[in-house]
């Protein structure tokens, strides 16, 4: 990690392979009802969170109880996250008996709605820009996007990441009066 | 391929990503030198102020007053061992333990005015612990406190929000902490009660309600995943 954080590449990746061999079997170990490939998105996830916190590890200190540290807060994080979505799931699953199952977008919405998508993504980077087209428009899987695009899973994914972070930033500010 | 291998296949590809991205990062200071950072454009924000604002005309009087003293030195300590909590809480591996570290010198500071309650009283009787409305200081706590507050918040978010709600709270305890500290230099209430209530009580109020947005102002930029 020490040489990581000095910006060595080489040393970095297998760090970062150790890394997610230990973490697949942490996530497993605390989480076995997981699907593998749920199992593989908190492993991503925790790498992805090692590397915009790797600054704070202090060269002094062990690394274990660090990345260990950062893996159960992502494991928390997410579970908070998955009970939150049942919850709602299981709670709309009962809405449609109970509510008219009407449309709730105007043809005047559904307009207004598209041409603000069209402007929030004009900031966006040619690779972004295909990332939410792919990925939100056209409803591809990764692995559907990826072949379309001639991209990887995880290039798709940090592209979509950042595609979205930008979009929701400039609808905020368009929505602030 | 499996499902499983078309995942394991992108992480691998993920981890390349992360390892072509390897630009070397300076390794944080320790929480107790950032603090000293943060302390040294606090006080000199919260110095501005009540030059600005005027200090009161009996400071003098009141530095040599050992109360006074003793109230002041638990405020500033209570706001300087909060800002080193809520830093050492966005360090992964830090002892959790460390939260309580302005736990002591908010017992001397709440302590120290409690005796002063006594103190009014058997002084004065009733009249001494009447409680009055001042709701300035709730005002000027928060305006010395806003400017540390944005300060200790931008050096938070360098770190990693592991327990987010701990740590705005004890970073507005921190702020306020010292927002205080800095409002007795010009703000004339020296009853103990009301400084109980309206100066603690403005800095306890701050705190709660940004440990109630921790999460909101300090947010894991990472995706979710499932």
């Amino acid at each position: 990690m020490r040489r990581a954080q000095a910006g060595d590449a080489a040393a970095y990746r297998v760090l970062l392979d150790d890394v997610a061999g230990r973490m697949r079997r942490l996530v497993r170990r605390r989480a076995p009802w997981l699907q593998p490939s749920d199992v593989e998105d908190l492993v991503q996830d925790i790498l992805l969170s090692l590397h915009q916190s790797r600054s704070t590890w202090d060269p002094e200190r062990p690394f274990l109880p660090w990345i260990v540290a950062v893996a159960r807060s992502r494991l928390a994080d997410n579970a908070r996250r998955y009970v939150r979505r049942t919850t709602i799931n299981v709670a709309a699953s009962d809405l449609a008996e109970t509510f008219c199952d009407m449309r709730t977008n105007t043809n005047a919405e559904n307009v207004v709605n598209q041409l603000s998508v069209q402007k929030a993504m004009q900031g966006l980077t040619k690779t972004e820009k295909q990332a939410v087209e792919l990925l939100r428009l056209r409803e591809m899987t990764l692995a559907e996007a990826a072949a379309a695009s001639g991209s990887t899973i995880a290039a798709l994914k940090v592209a979509m990441h950042r595609a979205k972070l930008k979009m929701k930033a400039k609808l905020w500010k368009d929505d602030t009066p | 391929m499996t499902q499983g291998e078309t995942h394991s296949t992108a992480t691998d590809a993920l981890i390349a990503r992360l390892a072509q991205d390897a630009r070397p990062v300076r390794p944080l200071p320790h929480p107790a030198r950032r603090m000293l950072a943060w302390a040294a454009v606090a006080l000199l924000f919260g110095m501005a102020m009540v030059w600005a604002i005027g200090p009161r005309p009996d400071l003098a009087a009141r530095l040599g007053d050992g109360r006074f003293l003793l109230e002041q030195g638990a405020a500033l300590a209570t706001g300087l061992a909060a800002a080193v909590a809520a830093l050492s809480m966005t360090v992964p591996g830090a002892s959790p333990l460390l939260r309580l570290l302005p736990v002591a010198p908010g017992a001397v500071w709440v302590g120290t005015l409690s005796v002063g309650c006594l103190r009014d009283w058997w002084r004065l009787g009733p009249e001494g612990l009447q409680i009055t409305p001042d709701p300035a200081c709730l005002f000027y706590i928060a305006l010395i406190g806003s400017l540390p507050a944005l300060v200790l918040l931008s050096m938070l978010r360098r770190g990693v929000p592991l327990a987010p709600r701990w740590t705005t709270l004890l970073a507005a305890l921190a702020a306020a902490g010292l927002g205080n500290f800095a409002l007795r230099f010009f703000h004339m209430e020296d009853a103990a009660l009301m400084v109980l209530v309206w100066q603690v009580g403005s800095v306890a109020l701050l705190a709660a309600l940004a440990g109630l947005a921790g999460r909101v102002l300090l947010p894991w930029s990472a995706r979710p995943v499932i």
